[in-house]
């Protein structure tokens, strides 16, 4: 059979929710927005809760039933993501040219700006950007994504119409998951669907991004598909480093850290993250891997402290080499 | 056990002490004054350039004549009470049975200068007029003004740079002990690097000769062509082979070499200088520690954390390091500074197509390089047919899709994979469990 049709666009794109009702498991806050979009009174609004549950998706797809599907193209809706903005003065600057002007024609007054993993702002950049939002009220509204509401500040949470997204369930994730194989033409087994959820920790993006990959080497997937994914795309490169460690290529291990910090941007946290998860797993015993928990939380803790990250995950590698080679001596 | 070639060769007999026999002469001479009981001054100032022997000439004499000679660091001399302990016991042997004969060596006093406090100055001074034993001080430079009433009392000795044939002569004989083969113009240009200072000349013999029984001109290559890196190396070396704390501190004292850098070196020094991997983890982690004295010390600009972060990250490393390499481990060039130049081109490529996927997904850049472009790329290098789609898509170049295809296609994860799923499988009773509690 012909896997054209698998790749022609990424699914998380195909799949994501366009309208209200498409959203998963967020019946509270979807009814809420509802409520909204009959009085067309939008206050700004603050969408909490992790990752891949549907904030973005959300904030789209109410703009669409607000201002209609060209949303974007008319001028009504525009995205910034926090993270990738160095500053409150790129913020600024994007938003004073957003909001300057209203797009002729419409019955709603005032624009909508989404500003995206607003949790990555800084404190001071949170501080200019309560005034921002004050100054622009009139001409636009704003949306703040986050991850986690305690890292915004209270003037900008007590300003704004807070939204809590909850985590996604086990039977969400596979029964959307289920969907999109239906609607691909694909046999996935329930072994395989365990999987993919099991490695998604809730995150939708993540579950249907797996599905995809496996989607492209075999239109039936089991769980053995799903294995070679995760092992191919996801967890390889942190499972790699771990090996090396623990066959006392400490240097080896070093240089491929570095690749990942240096090569791959990734974040210290992230990495932390990613050890963490393959921890539980490793060849050790379970006293040693105890240790290695708390050493690990050390690192992540240091890291966000300022520590650097390379350094301090080269002392958790070197420690956890230490340890594999007292392993086998005895 | 690897010994540093500048100590295994020190002098033995004041006569094997290389040039400046002049000064030699008058040491000695101001010695012999002390065994008859009448010596001109108390103490003497022995000053001059670093390697060149000063030091030695003291040690050499102490062996072969009978004394123990007391090395004492200049911040001692804070300490009056101890330094008179040490001074009056000295003294007392010395008169009752003059088999353990003593020299109170003090090195680096131009150091004591350098210091906030002036006490350590007139501390020294009254400890030489109550001496009954020989003080010998060794100094760079004498010409500090706090210095003045020090000079005052010392016979001043002083010492030159040493000339390329006496070097290139002692050079040698190290190498016929060591049983290397050596070419006479690479002596003769690494004497000519060392600008008369023998002690950095036999540290780069040493540096070059590890693991080697032939030596030519082309060897010398890899030693820094800047003298920046020279300082590095020898910092280095002081770092490693320091057998105390206060040792390795030193490092850095008279070097224009600010800290940060030389951390970098160190850290990625340390899985070459340190083979042993327990002891590696040790000092490893006393480094992340220092890391985040240098991280509190920026955040809060709290300079004088800096005082904790130094020894930490010296001694750091050679306290830990019980077992050294065999044969002498040269010091080499950060890797960090290596793997930077050497992906620079892959690390762009990736972050353009980060932003390609960040404006086409509603992500970040940094999600779409963690979370999505893996992903892409696999399915770019399985599905052939719809590679031209997809790129279309993103909008991404020839020489994005190449990468991609060369990251995350068949080829070098293979293994990866093989020890991934193995692994996985080797634990079946686990998944089971977790599947079922989820």
């Amino acid at each position: 059979m012909s896997l054209e049709a698998v790749a022609t666009l990424p699914w998380v794109e195909k799949y994501r929710p366009k309208t209200l009702d498409d959203v998963v498991n967020q019946e509270e806050v979807i009814t809420s927005l509802k409520n909204i979009l009959k009085t067309k009174a939008v206050p700004h609004m603050l969408f909490a809760g992790p990752p891949g549950v549907g904030k973005t998706a959300t904030a789209h797809a109410f703009a669409r039933d607000l201002y209609g599907p060209s949303y974007i193209e008319d001028g009504w809706f525009v995205e910034i993501n926090a993270s990738d903005e160095r500053g409150i003065q790129t913020i600024r600057e994007k938003v004073k040219m957003f909001a300057r002007q209203i797009p002729m024609g419409g019955e709603i007054g005032f624009k909508i700006l989404l500003l995206d993993e607003s949790d990555q702002l800084t404190d001071d950049a949170q501080h200019a950007f309560r005034r921002v939002m004050e100054q622009y009220s009139t001409t636009c509204r704003f949306i703040l994504a986050a991850n986690y509401s305690n890292r915004i500040i209270e003037p900008i949470q007590s300003r704004c119409a807070v939204f809590r997204f909850r985590p996604l369930l086990k039977k969400d994730i596979i029964d959307r998951i289920k969907w999109i194989a239906e609607q691909e033409k694909l046999e996935v087994d329930e072994a395989a669907l365990e999987t993919i959820y099991e490695f998604s920790e809730g995150d939708m993006r993540r579950a249907i991004n797996t599905l995809q990959a496996a989607a492209s080497i075999s239109r039936k997937i089991d769980e053995k598909t799903v294995y070679y994914i995760l092992g191919y795309v996801s967890r390889g490169e942190i499972r790699k480093i771990l090996e090396l460690a623990m066959g006392g290529n400490f240097t080896q291990a070093r240089d491929e850290l570095r690749k990942l910090i240096y090569v791959q941007g990734l974040a210290g946290s992230d990495i932390v993250s990613a050890i963490y998860r393959e921890l539980f797993y490793l060849d050790l015993s379970e006293e040693d891997k105890l240790e290695l928990l708390d050493l690990l939380g050390e690192v992540d803790y240091r890291m966000a402290e300022g520590g650097t990250e390379e350094v301090q995950l080269m002392a958790f590698l070197a420690r956890l080499a230490a340890k594999s080679r007292k392993k086998t001596r005895q | 056990m690897v010994q540093l070639w500048t100590e295994k060769y020190r002098p033995k007999k004041v006569a094997e002490v290389v040039g400046n026999q002049e000064s030699v002469k008058a040491f000695v001479e101001w010695m012999k004054q002390w065994e008859m009981g009448k010596p001109s001054k108390k103490a003497a100032l022995l000053y001059g350039p670093a390697g060149v022997g000063k030091t030695s000439l003291v040690l050499a004499y102490g062996r072969e004549y009978g004394y123990d000679v007391v090395e004492v660091n200049a911040s001692d001399w804070r300490n009056e009470e101890k330094m008179k302990a040490i001074v009056g016991e000295s003294s007392q042997y010395a008169t009752l049975d003059g088999y353990s004969k003593k020299i109170i060596l003090v090195d680096e006093v131009d150091g004591i200068a350098g210091r906030e406090d002036a006490g350590g100055i007139s501390a020294l001074r009254k400890i030489i007029n109550e001496t009954r034993v020989p003080i010998v001080m060794v100094a760079n430079n004498p010409w500090d003004q706090k210095l003045a009433p020090i000079r005052e009392q010392a016979l001043m000795i002083e010492f030159k740079r040493l000339n390329k044939t006496a070097i290139v002569k002692r050079l040698k004989e190290i190498c016929e002990k060591e049983g290397i083969n050596v070419s006479e113009p690479l002596l003769s240009k690494l004497a000519e690097r060392s600008e008369g200072d023998l002690r950095s000349a036999i540290m780069d013999l040493q540096t070059i000769a590890a693991g080697k029984t032939v030596l030519t001109e082309k060897d010398i290559e890899v030693l820094g062509e800047r003298n920046r890196v020279r300082e590095i190396f020898e910092a280095l070396r002081y770092v490693f082979y320091a057998k105390s704390l206060r040792g390795a501190r030193a490092a850095l004292e008279g070097v224009e070499l600010d800290p940060e850098t030389l951390y970098t070196w160190i850290l990625d020094n340390a899985p070459n200088q340190i083979p042993e991997i327990d002891e590696l983890a040790e000092a490893l982690d006393v480094l992340a520690r220092a890391d985040i004295y240098f991280a509190r010390m920026n955040k809060l600009q709290m300079w004088r954390l800096m005082k904790y972060a130094i020894p930490l990250m010296t001694g750091g490393v050679s306290v830990p390091r019980k077992t050294p390499p065999k044969g002498f481990q040269k010091f080499t060039f950060p890797e960090k500074i290596r793997i930077l130049q050497k992906y620079k081109n892959e690390r762009e490529i990736r972050q353009s197509i980060s932003m390609k996927i960040s404006s086409k997904l509603h992500l970040s850049a940094y999600k779409a390089n963690k979370e999505m472009l893996p992903y892409i790329g696999f399915i770019i290098s399985q599905a052939d047919n719809s590679r031209a789609k997809i790129a279309k898509y993103f909008e991404f170049t020839n020489e994005e899709i190449e990468y991609l295809k060369k990251a995350y296609g068949k080829g070098e994860k293979e293994e990866v994979l093989k020890i991934t799923l193995e692994s996985e499988s080797q634990q079946p009773g686990k998944r089971t469990r977790k599947s079922r509690r989820a």
